[in-house]
């Protein structure tokens, strides 16, 4: 007999995953989403529903055993207001109802933004938490929203992913791909050398699973084992898709400013977020998840980036009609169809 | 934490949400059975919630007698913590008589015919002014001298809660709080705090005046005290930190905070003429006689002034005494912002 689990965000990029896992694993799962579900599997049942919305999320956790909370507004929303109301009083909600309708576990889905540009690397799950931007803040305000409701009683473990990669992932990823696979440059901030890590979807969520079944309240970094700089990643993806596509170099700072500029004007895809981090090291020591949840991850940054790309390349024609969340759709590339250009 | 058999088993919070609130209510929220709290918005409700399921939300405004039915709806014997208010309206100064005049008002009417066992008001230095002289301190049988619409709203409001004990209708104890600090502080704090680590927070003069501080953790134990010590009823009490502080130890006590949290500060200190807190303080009173409100004005016309006060009293019959200092409370409130990360 499964648990009956609660996926919040179901219909996003990586819920639907994770909620399709959990089905796989024996669990009955309730999706409950601002959005329906692509397609609805046998065993899931689909709740229409805001986070910020307290009645919704109550009736939503009700005879429900574990709750997996994924639903956030992710950077590229670049909506300080949203980023509070989902992020930060959403998790409230969840955690409130959660605990009010007697919830056995609650895995909480973070982000590696908490952590800002960690003085040093690798980062552990005890490295102080110093997030850059408002997404980043509004994550980690989420996550002492974990710790309060630990103290009042509800078992809540958090998962911090890198960032994420798998089939069907788009997002910014889009425009890269759109680039390489139409044998434009693509490129790296400064030299490139930043050593950059990625998680898999399906990594992750054997991860939340996991976690999901394991007593008491912990905090988990997550991320492959397998990676190299940024350079070495998109070197070995424009290597796999052989359209002549190169990486190149831009400096940092003039590319920053220009990502910052563009995107406030509402020309480029971009958040805070990726100029702040895109060129700066960042990866997790996953010793914890490791011991603790004999989790082990699967692949490395370039498969998964190979995997995101290939699907892309099957899936074109499909991605640009359909509306579905940030993560799952083709971004607009604006003024970077200039960049493109330059070859 | 006190929980003798003298706590109400209920607590009711007005302005849960707020600085002092949010303080309050992780206080009591594990020692009582209810703890019933008024909230400003909606979103504030599961942030509170979340703290323990003792805690119940009532969303709504204290102006709104409505509300206010809400917030004693089938409450039973109760002990009240009146800690709604508005320090810095928006603009206009209507807000101050109408937030904390008409809504001590209410709230004291639902509680009388609630049977609430005690009802401890929070109130402030403004009914009193600054000190008259550098050396003077505040204390309890200091005449009233409102400084400002604030000071005016916040005196009528400690004189309708003096009334209702008067007439026998409620045991009410008056807290008078200075300027306070400590975890849950507002935006406007952490701009504060940033501004004193980038050496741009100015002092008028010498920075040589007296000012008491409260930490918000000396200040919970001094509500909590009144909740409870015997005799107390019908008075009103200065709770503070143990002595008070010159405005250039505040400042330092706030650098020597955040460098020991891990934050480098500058050094530099920037004086304004002490004319510039006249005027500032000329032009606030001006404006306020048109009912208008400009918050930096105020701070500033007020950050010249000696505004101190003796807590013998409060010693003395409440049992309060101040655990937290001045460097240990600014570096717990350093933590806490850092925590969220907020930018300081």
């Amino acid at each position: 007999m499964g648990r009956s689990i609660l996926v919040t965000g179901g219909s996003g990029y990586f819920g639907e995953i994770l909620a399709g896992d959990a089905v796989a694993n024996g669990d009955r799962v309730r999706i409950f989403d601002i959005n329906p579900p692509a397609a609805t599997a046998p065993g899931v049942e689909y709740v229409h529903g805001d986070v910020r919305d307290r009645d919704a999320v109550r009736a939503a956790c009700d005879g429900v055993d574990v709750v997996l909370h994924n639903v956030a507004q992710v950077p590229l929303a670049r909506d300080r207001e949203l980023f509070r109301s989902v992020n930060v009083v959403g998790t409230a909600n969840l955690l409130v109802a959660a605990r009010d309708a007697g919830v056995s576990k609650v895995v909480h889905t973070s982000s590696s933004a908490v952590f800002g540009i960690p003085e040093s690397n690798p980062v552990t799950e005890e490295t102080p938490c110093r997030p850059l931007e408002a997404y980043g803040r509004a994550k980690l305000e989420a996550e002492v929203l974990c710790r309060e409701a630990v103290a009042s009683g509800l078992d809540v473990t958090v998962i911090r992913p890198r960032t994420i990669l798998g089939h069907g992932r788009l997002g910014i990823f889009g425009v890269l791909f759109e680039f390489v696979a139409d044998g434009a440059p693509v490129y790296v901030l400064g030299p490139g050398d930043n050593r950059y890590q990625f998680v898999h979807t399906a990594d992750l969520a054997d991860a939340c699973l996991r976690a999901a079944g394991r007593e008491g309240p912990s905090v988990y970094n997550i991320g492959t084992t397998e990676f190299g700089t940024m350079r070495d990643t998109l070197q070995a993806l424009v290597d796999h898709a052989g359209t002549g596509s190169e990486v190149r170099s831009l400096p940092v700072a003039p590319a920053a400013a220009a990502m910052r500029v563009l995107a406030t004007v509402g020309m480029a895809p971009f958040a805070p977020y990726h100029w702040l981090l895109y060129g700066r090291s960042l990866w997790f020591d996953v010793t914890r998840a490791r011991t603790e949840l004999g989790w082990e991850p699967t692949r490395s940054n370039a498969s998964m980036i190979i995997e995101s790309y290939d699907w892309f390349l099957a899936h074109r024609d499909e991605v640009e009609s359909s509306p579905r969340s940030h993560h799952q759709s083709a971004v607009r590339p604006g003024l970077l169809r200039i960049l493109k250009r330059l070859r | 934490m006190t929980s003798d058999s003298r706590t109400a088993r209920v607590a009711v919070v007005t302005g849960a949400a707020g600085w002092l609130g949010q303080n309050l209510v992780r206080a009591l929220a594990g020692h009582r059975e209810r703890v019933r709290c008024l909230v400003h918005d909606a979103e504030q409700a599961p942030l509170l919630e979340i703290v323990a399921p003792s805690i119940e939300t009532v969303v709504g405004d204290v102006r709104d007698p409505a509300t206010v039915d809400r917030l004693f709806d089938a409450i039973g014997p109760a002990a009240v913590f009146n800690a709604a208010g508005v320090i810095h309206p928006g603009g206009r100064t209507r807000e101050l008589f109408d937030v904390n005049v008409g809504g001590a008002q209410l709230v004291l009417d639902r509680a009388r015919r609630t049977g609430v066992t005690r009802f401890v008001h929070v109130s402030s230095n403004s009914p009193f002014g600054a000190n008259a002289t550098p050396n003077q301190r505040f204390t309890e049988d200091s005449p009233y001298n409102p400084y400002l619409a604030y000071g005016e709203s916040k005196m009528e409001a400690e004189q309708l809660v003096q009334r209702s004990y008067d007439r026998g209708d409620l045991a009410t104890v008056i807290i008078r709080a200075p300027w306070f600090y400590g975890p849950f502080q507002p935006e406007r704090q952490t701009r504060f705090f940033s501004a004193v680590r980038r050496g741009m927070f100015p002092i008028p003069g010498a920075g040589t005046n007296c000012r008491s501080l409260a930490y918000t953790g000396n200040l919970v134990h001094g509500l909590l005290c009144a909740e409870v010590a015997d005799g107390a009823a019908g008075g009103a009490y200065w709770v503070a930190d143990a002595e008070p502080y010159e405005l250039r130890e505040v400042i330092q006590g706030v650098r020597v905070a955040l460098e020991a949290e891990g934050l480098p500060v500058s050094q530099r200190q920037p004086h304004l003429p002490a004319l510039a807190g006249t005027v500032a303080a000329a032009l606030d009173r001006v404006l306020q006689d048109r009912g208008l409100y400009v918050q930096g004005l105020h701070v500033l016309g007020e950050l010249k002034d000696t505004i101190a006060c003796d807590i013998s009293r409060a010693r003395a019959d409440l049992g309060y005494e101040p655990a937290t200092g001045l460097v240990d409370g600014m570096r717990a409130s350093v933590r806490w912002c850092l925590e969220r990360g907020a930018r300081i």
